[in-house]
């Protein structure tokens, strides 16, 4: 009964999401073709044929794996940061409050600024990686952080009476307790590092979406910023989605 | 004026109690647990404080099942939490035979029970009870969680998960694992609370029957009065506000005691009494407050 309804209502809500896509996809079309938004408003039918196009074919695709290759190293390493310190801030109750305080430091920095930094630091090609890493650092430890708190009262009661070392009730407790919140962290920030990615090649990475976005800004090339736009979109939503997946896979596991 | 009166009464028994209590240090201890003029205060805004217990003496003897009765806020689930070292004393001592509560749970001599079953909801019903073994880092003994998830009748359950179990097979559950490690002392926090009349009934006489095959030292926090009468060897009747010990009640029905003494007009007539010995001491309170 009950999963039938929720399998139900999922249909339901892809419906709508398919039903909304559609319509905002015909906006642009009519929107384009009118040229009531301006000469640099594309119809979408446009920029996907542009994107399809077999001659720029090997040009995207350089652009999306070097993208996808940094945006996938940088969420690896500030995801596994993110864990590492949250779980350090779990187990030494002293350093949470220290560590708390220097994330929601590092995360008041804006990375746009970072990125000349690291070109000097590191490397033109790490840049993406470094700003994808930081970009997904920060929800990834929020949540399991979050997450290690999440025990309940009676659930530390049973552990203390049991006599619990902190190391046990973390590997029996905490991390068990914390998994849907950390696949949530990771939800957020799978997009979040694309994005950091791509930022970072803006600031002069070999190769890249962010690359193609800038040289087409620069070039005025309208179809194909439209396209790498939409190509970005397309990656993060993914990796959203997979995430997501995760995340429901975890929750139905775990609760 | 009611306060003086009973801090009269409360000093006579005063006068009495620590006769026992003082020799203790030379002679061998006894005492599942020994709780000397207990004091807890809880902090409540700048300066002040609640007091929950005030001045409890208390022991439960080796092999001894005792109940505290009392209504809610009268610090019966707190006395529990002192003897199971997640609350410490605001004054007086609490110990577990010779040693601190604290120093019991480290060597894992403590089987706790609470309302809330607390049973981890992603590990089946077998690694729940299991716990404890991981708990203490030992080895699992599957023979000994295959035995005792006998003992509460979910030999078939072992495997599924938490949540598809009723209430009073969580319940079952969770006393399986307070008595993984065979416990010096078993802490149950009105373990049957929140499960309706009928169940909670059939629990009690399961748990009498599980006590009965090694008469675990037992401390039962509870409000229900049946409850207390048909499994406790001495019923501790306390009152609140501050939290005192008004009445202990030795119960001497004959063990194992059988479903059909919950019928009979003796266990009626001692249900009875404490019930009003309990009201007598709300009747206290309304006067106090009012």
């Amino acid at each position: 009964m009950t999963a039938a309804a929720t399998s139900n209502e999922r249909a339901v809500s892809t419906a709508y999401g398919v039903a909304g896509l559609l319509a905002f996809m015909a906006i642009w079309e009519a929107g384009g073709r009118s040229g009531l938004l301006g000469a640099s408003f594309p119809p979408i039918s446009e920029v996907i044929e542009y994107l399809i196009d077999p001659t720029r074919r090997s040009l995207f695709e350089r652009a999306v794996s070097a993208t996808f290759v940094s945006a996938v190293r940088g969420f690896l390493i500030g995801a596994g940061v993110a864990v590492l310190l949250a779980s350090i801030g779990a187990l030494l109750p002293a350093a949470r409050d220290g560590l708390d305080r220097f994330v929601a430091s590092v995360h008041a920095v804006p990375l746009i600024a970072l990125g000349p930094l690291f070109i000097v630091l590191l490397s033109r090609d790490g840049t993406p990686a470094a700003i994808a890493s930081l970009a997904a650092f920060f929800p990834v430890y929020v949540a399991s952080a979050a997450g290690f708190d999440d025990t309940s009262r009676t659930h530390r009661d049973v552990f203390s009476a049991l006599g619990a070392s902190r190391r046990i009730r973390m590997r029996l407790l905490q991390i068990p307790c914390a998994l849907p919140s950390i696949a949530d962290g990771l939800r957020l920030a799978a997009p979040a590092a694309v994005l950091g990615a791509i930022l970072g090649e803006w600031f002069g990475a070999p190769r890249g979406i962010g690359i193609l976005i800038v040289s087409s800004m620069q070039n005025f090339q309208i179809t194909q910023l439209w396209a790498s736009a939409l190509l970005a979109a397309a990656i993060s939503l993914s990796a959203f989605g997979l995430f997501g997946m995760l995340e429901r896979f975890v929750v139905g596991r775990v609760r | 004026m009611t306060d003086t009166v009973i801090t009269d009464i409360l000093q006579t028994i005063d006068l009495i109690e620590p006769a026992v209590g003082v020799p203790e240090a030379v002679a061998p201890v006894t005492d599942a647990l020994r709780l000397t003029n207990v004091v807890k205060d809880f902090p409540l805004r700048r300066g002040e404080a609640f007091r929950a217990l005030d001045r409890i003496d208390l022991t439960i003897a080796k092999g001894e099942f005792v109940a505290l009765l009392g209504p809610s806020g009268c610090g019966k689930s707190t006395i529990l939490r002192l003897a199971a070292g997640l609350e410490q004393p605001t004054s007086g001592t609490v110990m577990l035979g010779n040693d601190e509560p604290v120093t019991v749970a480290r060597r894992q001599g403590l089987g706790v029970a609470f309302q809330d079953h607390a049973l981890l909801p992603w590990a089946t019903v077998a690694a729940n009870v299991a716990v404890p073994f991981k708990v203490a880092r030992r080895r699992v003994d599957h023979d000994r969680v295959a035995d005792l998830l006998e003992l509460v009748g979910l030999t078939e359950f072992a495997n599924a998960r938490p949540r598809q179990l009723s209430g009073g097979m969580k319940q079952r559950a969770s006393i399986a694992r307070a008595l993984a490690l065979e416990p010096e002392i078993l802490l149950l926090d009105e373990p049957f609370g929140a499960l309706d009349a009928v169940t909670r009934r059939r629990l009690n006489i399961e748990l009498q029957n599980i006590w009965a095959r090694d008469h675990v030292s037992t401390m039962l926090v509870t409000h229900a009065v049946e409850e207390a009468v048909f499994l406790a060897d001495r019923v501790v009747v306390m009152s609140a506000k501050p939290g005192r010990v008004e009445e202990i009640r030795t119960i001497d029905f004959e063990r194992p005691r059988r479903p059909e003494l919950l019928q009979s007009p003796e266990f009626h007539h001692v249900v009875d009494e404490l019930t009003a010995a309990l009201d007598e001491n709300s009747y206290v309170d309304a006067v106090e407050l009012g």
